[in-house]
């Protein structure tokens, strides 16, 4: 590396600028915490680059020496080295390699009468007053273009610590509230731990009420096939259905071809009109926005996108093709087999024999619909038409089952009560499940044409204030963390952790997604949503306050989490 | 028959299908049947069957106008006769000619309709529409020039039949004028570069009565001539055809440039078919193209009808001042007839065929011979560019829209957290009430005093869009007013027009009505565009006028304006009226406070440079639309409206990473350099893009600014000679025929600046064409180039925009970054200096306040660089005025803080100090001179430390 000798040789004329009220004097811009570099009255060492020395007179002397740009703490000399900057090969001469590391977080205010703060060097001298990072009006000190920044510490700094004092209390109140909130969670917590305790009583006797009414069932059933065997002959059982059966099949074949006609008829209407509107969505121009049009194609893209289910399934309509047919022995139900037939066996059991004739679509719907099927064979009176003898046994019988049907739906409710009871308790709450606390409810922000709405832990709305639809920005699903963009003390742009709460899956978008949020929270004392974004089509972010994510308190550590600087 | 295998016929097919594709941008083409093809538009059918004939009937073909020599009448500069027109019915029609010899060296051809100029004719209909030609578009087009030659003179020695005029600067110029057929010749130094009509295809379709024939009787193919349809819409022509038509030769040029706006190259393309070539003329008919296609002569939302030809060491050009919808067809046939030696090099003939609606004919050529001195000398007449307000040059950020004003202060507050500059904050058509202008929604920017004052605290601006439909509703204090002063456009009937546009129902201001000057006025005051502070400035924008529901989007051709000239008459001025009114609004909103306005215009004609800025329209996001950026701006540039540039990113869809980083690494390099979007794309503000793209582009815009000094330079000497402030090859190196037709490369203004957008994708190496044997210089590292006529390698990663600087130049520059360029206003200067072969350089710069008029008086810096014989200097180019003295009293802190010289000469390696003398100063003083050595390949470089010399001071620095 080549040192530029000259540098030594000469005392580059110029004025070092240093602030003259300082009798151990550091020079302008410079924070206590780095005055140790600037000791050397007679040479100074860039910070970051040891290996180039200036003479001290060339610090602040408005000209950038030093690769680091440590040597111009007061001035905005060296503002453009910085990895923004489109810096050639002559900005830092002979160090245009090596990494830029710049020394100096920014122009030190003393801001006496309020607190210290950086402000950026690319603000030093712009002629712009910075009263919020520099109150003293220091920023400017050498006057560009007749701007004159009074100290403006002293109300600045009052108005402050009024403020601060406020914050101060602001945040006391957010943790006690923080306290209350945990103290809630931490009922709910215990009511659904005893809720437990009294539900796995309640299953227990239940699982002894369960094994009492088996037992009970199975001593009926043992009498009634007694009853059923010595009821002799069933024969004329199967034939008496298959008769009757066939008579509706007829009917709801014909039934079948109809409401497939008139399908066909609708379906090519559909077809005419999907045309129409595909044709519209081509030729419309959307830059004329017109909102009519423009609400028409999306309306008909959303429904376009949606999976209207495979309407054109050939296997289908072959098989419907074959219901159609009438039936003989090759096809269909061959009813003259049943009608010859004896049957030595159960209603449902002729239902699934009935079922190996049939076409596999018709058997998935039958399956399907077995239930309401057997329902409606009972009701028309076709399952149970011969049965009028057995009836007393049967319905001792059907007590039976129907008394242990409830008592293991009741059993099932309870079970479920219990898993959900448990998933409840093991759910993310936050730590120490604080958003128990806060679940359900709710809290708005008018902002722009809308009111925006969050539930927490439930979902987030958009109302059109203008009077209109409201809309679903999400339903919750997580508890997350989201890195959020800060600065530093020193303006460097880094990057914060800071709990989120996601919303996901609203009302779809058109040209995008479901509509999703993303509630990043802040400590404050009120719930309340501070601002709504739209960060990009249909994926919306919230600034929420709450007191539940204030650091402090007693649940341990929640203060957010900072990563590295970018 | 059985399948037969792919043969090499398939194979031909499906490369010819795949290359189709690469053309064709996926899902997004213009609707091509909402626009005319010249088959479809009557006249242009009718000029070009003309030129079809003449082309058939070849050598015997004779133009039927003749120049009575018995009406021929010279004075004071001015040619007067009356042009004889014989019909196909041997009746006799009288056109009277004027040709006038400018003192500027241009000269001017009119051409008008006796009968029509003495009212002398019928109109259909009972339409109201004025009888004569239309003869204002002068008035808003010319502002000079005009002053007729005093030196022009007869050529005494002249043949019969032909009447000669000596003319030009140095009376080198000649107009040769044939008497029958006519003709003029237009010489320099004895050689032919313009002829006019020498194709015979001069035509001016005659005012006629409409003559019911019997079917099949007519005389001639009459379709077109009473009554035209398009698109559902019926053109009543209340005057029959009355299309004017001219053939303009450039013998021996191979390229012509110009008559923007079309999306396609620099270099012309020849109309008539053929590989490569267009198949229909290019149009000007400003009109809202939506996705607008690329390669295309297809018109689009502004028209310049100034064409350039150029050859080796020669410019010549021609202006066509008519208003109404006009074609140029172009063919270039081989002058000579060796069809062997039809190379890049070889000599051409550039036909051109230029025709328009209505009007007259009225065409300035102009001999050159630079390019230079076109662009002077079209200046004079049109007006030169707006010496812009200093923020309107810096970086703007736009968006379909920021929607409430507290989305416009946090937009601001990123751009200094990620210590981004910008000046401008814009913002479309949402922030009104109801779409009715001049209004702000109350829901959503209920506080736009305390936004712009938010913006104001770092000197920020705020564009508005005001367009020219008013809403028609009664409520609407605007459509009210329009309404009761009749200020609007009326339909043929001469009612109110109504059509469809962004509020639905609307009506059209005509600012070619005076009275609606001072209305429009009024409506810009702080207190009638209530929420309006000093830093609002205007977005005029759907000016063609877009009408949606409108022939080819726009009015009805027989709508009538002020003065019962119809829309047809007028079309292509309508945009550049309310851009005048707006201008004349934004001048003095407050009484005393005189501001130099800026407005973004989208629909514009030649003069629109004097007033406003232009972007490119509705462009997407796609490498090609960014690829065809650059020839659109370059030709803005030559044609007069220099202050051009598109939208950074794309309009439409959503640009992926690497292609947004690439157009800001472009965009910088458009005189305008705003970024904007869709109301439907993905925000893109540069700090919202991730690392590491999030600082190349900071990189990029920053660039820009701390070239302000630089492009400010540029923009004020375009403000005096009217030339480019980004130049193509050509212009710059008018004697390297290889560089003609470049136009993906760039220079800005003087200052040797040679920039090299990338425009494609995944393309890290680029070349760079160097035309003469200077050295250029990477403008980081210091690389050296050298090699005259050829394309050199450079590389080209992502975080690197391929920029050279070319030996013998001193540049301008302030490198500390600051939120807005007006807080750059007291920042000291740094100087790059490169030597050329001679050793000297030289540069300028022109400083002023950047926002009012006192430059006009002296105030402003305007500086000459020179290096020369081991001393660099500053000499003062400006003249003193009644602010001269406060001024530099105000700048007397700004200096130069740094001046870097690369590649200086060997023995300053041994030098540590130089020696500084200012004026004024009683003794010299010394500076540190720092010399650094770099690896081979690069160049050294040294730097003066801190020679804190006045920039408004003269000065020298010996080395």
């Amino acid at each position: 590396m080549r040192l530029p000798q000259s540098l030594f040789l000469l005392a580059v004329a110029g004025s070092t600028a240093r602030a003259s009220s300082d009798k151990i004097s550091r020079p302008r811009g410079v924070a206590p915490e780095y005055a140790k570099f600037y000791q050397d009255q007679e040479t100074f060492t860039c910070i970051s680059n040891p290996s180039v020395k200036i003479p001290f007179s060339a610090v602040n002397d408005d000209f950038c020496d030093c690769p680091d740009g440590s040597d111009e703490p007061g001035t905005s000399a060296c503002s453009h080295l910085s990895r923004n900057s489109p810096l050639t090969v002559a900005e830092r001469p002979g160090y245009s390699d090596v990494d830029l590391a710049v020394a100096l977080p920014g122009f030190y205010c003393k801001n006496k009468g309020h607190k210290p703060s950086f402000v950026p060097f690319q603000r030093v001298n712009d002629g712009i007053c910075d009263y919020e990072l520099c109150c003293d009006g220091s920023d400017e000190w050498a006057r560009p273009g007749g701007t004159k920044c009074e100290d403006r510490c002293k109300e600045i700094g009052k108005k402050w610590r009024k403020e601060e004092e406020q914050r101060q209390k602001s945040r006391t109140a957010a943790l006690k509230k923080k306290k209350d909130l945990l103290v809630d969670a931490g009922r709910q917590v215990k009511e659904i731990e005893d809720h437990v305790i009294r539900l796995e009583a309640e299953i227990k006797g239940s699982e002894v009420k369960v094994e009492g009414l088996e037992a009970e069932l199975k001593k009926v059933e043992d009498e009634e096939r007694k009853v059923v065997r010595s009821s002799g002959k069933g024969k004329g059982k199967v034939n008496a259905l298959a008769g009757v059966a066939k008579g509706r099949v007829e009917e709801l074949r014909d039934a079948l071809s109809v409401v497939r006609g008139q399908r066909d008829e609708a379906r090519s209407r559909l077809k005419e009109l999907e045309d129409i509107l595909s044709k519209f969505k081509v030729e419309y121009n959307p830059n004329f926005n017109d909102e009519g049009v423009k609400r028409a194609v999306r309306g008909w893209e959303d429904y376009a996108a949606r999976e209207l289910g495979n309407d054109e399934d050939t296997a289908e309509e072959r098989d419907l093709d074959e219901i159609a047919k009438a039936d003989d022995e090759n096809s269909g139900i061959d009813w003259a087999h049943w009608e010859n037939t004896e049957d030595g066996c159960n209603e449902s059991d002729i239902l699934y024999k009935l079922a190996a004739w049939l076409p596999p679509t018709l058997v998935k719907f039958l399956e399907d619909q077995f239930f309401s099927l057997k329902a409606f064979l009972e009701s028309s009176g076709v399952v149970s038409k011969t049965e009028e003898g057995s009836t007393s046994e049967s319905k001792a019988l059907t007590e039976a089952r129907n008394a242990l049907k409830s008592e293991e739906d009741t059993l099932k409710d309870l079970k479920n009560k219990l898993r959900d009871q448990h998933a409840d308790l093991e759910k993310d709450y936050g730590t120490a499940g604080i958003f128990r606390a806060l679940k359900g409810q709710c809290i708005k922000l008018d902002a722009g044409e809308y009111t925006y709405e969050h539930c927490f832990l439930e979902d987030t709305k958009q109302l059109q204030r203008k009077g209109g639809s409201s809309m679903s920005m999400g339903k919750f699903v997580r508890i997350g963390y989201t890195s959020v963009e800060e600065l530093n003390e020193a303006g460097d742009v880094i990057s914060i952790e800071k709990i989120s709460l996601e919303y996901e899956n609203g009302q779809h978008c058109w040209n995008g997604p479901n509509r999703s949020t993303k509630v990043v929270l802040e400590c404050g004392e009120q719930n309340e949503i501070l601002k709504t974004a739209e960060d990009e089509k249909c994926v919306y972010s919230m600034l929420v306050t709450t007191p539940a994510v204030c650091p402090g308190g007693d649940e341990g550590d929640s203060a957010p989490r900072s990563k590295d600087e970018l | 028959m059985a399948r037969s295998r792919p043969t090499s016929r398939w194979t031909l097919f499906l490369s010819f299908v795949v290359l189709i594709a690469c053309f064709v941008v996926p899902g997004v083409t213009v609707k091509h049947e909402n626009f005319k093809t010249c088959q479809q538009s009557g006249f242009c059918k009718r000029n070009r069957a003309l030129a079809d004939n003449a082309s058939a009937q070849g050598a015997s073909w004779s133009s039927p106008y003749e120049l009575d020599p018995a009406t021929i009448h010279f004075k004071d500069g001015q040619l007067n006769g009356i042009l004889i027109k014989t019909t196909s019915t041997h009746e006799k029609i009288r056109m009277p000619l004027t040709v006038s010899f400018l003192e500027s060296g241009a000269a001017r051809i009119i051409v008008d309709e006796e009968k029509r100029l003495k009212g002398d004719i019928e109109v259909r209909h009972d339409s109201r529409a004025n009888k004569k030609r239309y003869d204002e578009t002068e008035k808003w087009v010319l502002v000079g020039g005009l002053e007729v030659s005093k030196s022009a003179t007869l050529n005494a020695q002249t043949e019969t039949g032909f009447t000669n005029v000596l003319y030009g600067p140095e009376g080198n110029f000649q107009a040769i004028i044939r008497h029958a057929p006519f003709e003029v010749e237009f010489q320099r130094d004895g050689e032919t570069h313009v002829q006019i009509n020498h194709q015979g295809l001069l035509n001016m379709e005659h005012w006629r009565p409409k003559v019911e024939h019997q079917e099949g009787e007519a005389p001639e193919e009459e379709s077109t001539w009473w009554e035209e349809s398009f698109g559902g819409n019926t053109d009543s022509k209340p005057r029959g055809p009355e299309s004017v038509g001219l053939d303009v030769t450039f013998p021996g040029y191979n390229h012509v440039f110009g008559i923007p706006e079309h999306a396609d190259s620099l270099s012309l393309r020849e109309t008539r078919g053929g590989p490569g070539n267009h198949e229909q003329p290019y149009r000007l008919y400003n009109s809202d193209v939506f996705e607008y296609e690329l390669n295309s002569p297809m018109t689009l939302y502004g028209a310049i009808p100034f064409m350039q030809a150029h050859r080796k060491d020669s410019t010549v050009g021609v202006f066509w001042l008519n208003a109404a919808e006009t074609w140029i067809d172009i063919v270039k046939e081989a002058a000579n007839s060796n069809p062997l030696s039809m190379s890049a090099h070889s000599k051409s003939n550039t036909k051109t065929h230029w025709f328009s609606e209505a009007g007259r004919i009225d065409l300035f050529v102009f001999l050159g011979p630079t390019p230079q001195d076109i662009s002077k000398t079209y200046g004079e007449l049109t007006g030169y560019t707006q010496l812009p307000q200093h923020f309107a040059i810096a970086y703007h950020q736009c968006r379909w829209n920021y929607v409430t004003d507290e989305d416009v202060k946090e937009v601001d507050a990123k751009f200094d957290k990620y210590q981004i500059p910008y000046d401008v904050i814009w913002l479309d058509l949402e922030y009104t009430d109801d779409r009715k202008y001049f209004t702000w929604d109350p829901l959503t920017f209920p506080n736009p005093k305390g936004m712009q004052e938010k913006l104001d605290e770092s000197e920020r601006k705020l564009v508005v869009l005001i367009d020219p439909h008013i809403k028609n509703k009664d409520d609407y204090f605007v459509s009210q007013e329009l309404k009761s002063k009749n200020l609007a456009v009326l339909n043929k009937d001469g009612e109110i027009y109504d059509g469809w546009c962004w509020p639905g129902s609307s009506n059209w201001v005509d600012c070619f009505n005076p009275a609606a000057l001072p209305w429009w006025n009024s409506l810009h005051k702080f207190d009638k565009f209530k929420g309006s502070l000093s830093n609002l400035f205007i977005w005029n924008d759907m000016n063609e006028p877009s009408v949606f529901n409108g022939p080819e989007t726009t009015m009805p051709k027989d709508n009538l304006h002020f003065g019962d000239w119809e829309h047809r008459d007028v079309h292509n001025v309508n945009g550049i009226t309310l851009v005048n009114a707006t201008y004349q609004a934004m001048l003095e909103r407050k009484k005393g406070e005189v501001r130099r306005p800026f407005i973004l215009t989208r629909s514009y004609y030649a003069g629109a440079q004097r007033m406003s800025a232009m972007w490119t329209g509705d462009n997407q996001a796609t490498w090609e639309h960014l690829g065809a950026s650059l020839p659109m701006v370059l030709t803005n540039g030559i044609a007069g409206f220099p202050f051009a540039g598109a939208d950074v990113g794309g309009f439409f869809h959503n640009p992926e990473k690497d292609l947004l980083t690439r157009w800001y690494q472009a965009g910088i390099w458009y005189p305008f350099f705003r970024a904007h979007a869709h109301i439907d794309t993905r925000r893109r503000e540069p700090y919202l893009i991730s690392e590491p793209h999030r600082t190349i582009i900071s990189q990029a815009i920053r660039l820009r600014y701390q070239l302000l000094p630089a492009w400010y330079t540029a923009f004020h000497e375009a403000s005096v000679n009217g030339t480019p402030i980004v130049r193509p090859q050509y212009y710059v190196f008018p004697d390297n025929e290889a560089g003609f037709a470049i136009d993906d490369q760039l220079y800005l203004g003087d200052t040797g600046l040679l920039a090299k957008p990338v425009v494609t994708q995944d393309t890290f190496t680029t070349t760079i064409y160097i035309a003469d044997d200077e050295k250029y210089y990477d403008y980081f590292d210091f690389t050296v180039y050298q090699g005259a006529g050829k394309r050199h390698t450079v590389p080209a990663p992502e975080d690197k925009i391929p920029l050279l600087i070319q030996g013998g130049h001193i540049v301008p520059r302030r490198d500390r970054p600051r939120r807005s360029s007006a807080l750059m206003r007291w920042d000291p200067y740094t100087l790059i200096l490169t030597l050329n072969k001679n050793g000297e350089a030289e540069g300028s710069l022109y400083v002023d306040d950047g926002e009012t008029f006192d430059y006009e008086r002296g105030a402003y810096i305007h500086r000459q660089f020179q290096y020369r014989d081991s001393v660099l200097s500053s000499e003062n180019l400006g003249t003193k005025g009644a602010k001269t003295a406060e001024y530099l009293k105000t700048m007397a802190g700004v200096t130069v803080e740094r001046v870097i010289i690369i590649d200086p000469p060997k023995e300053w390696k041994d030098k540590s100090t130089v020696v500084i003398v200012e004026d004024g100063a009683k003794t010299g003083s010394t500076a540190v001179l720092e010399y650094y050595e770099q690896e081979s390949g690069k160049a050294p470089y040294a730097v003066v430390k801190s020679p804190n010399v006045g920039i408004g001071k003269t000065w020298r620095i010996e080395f």
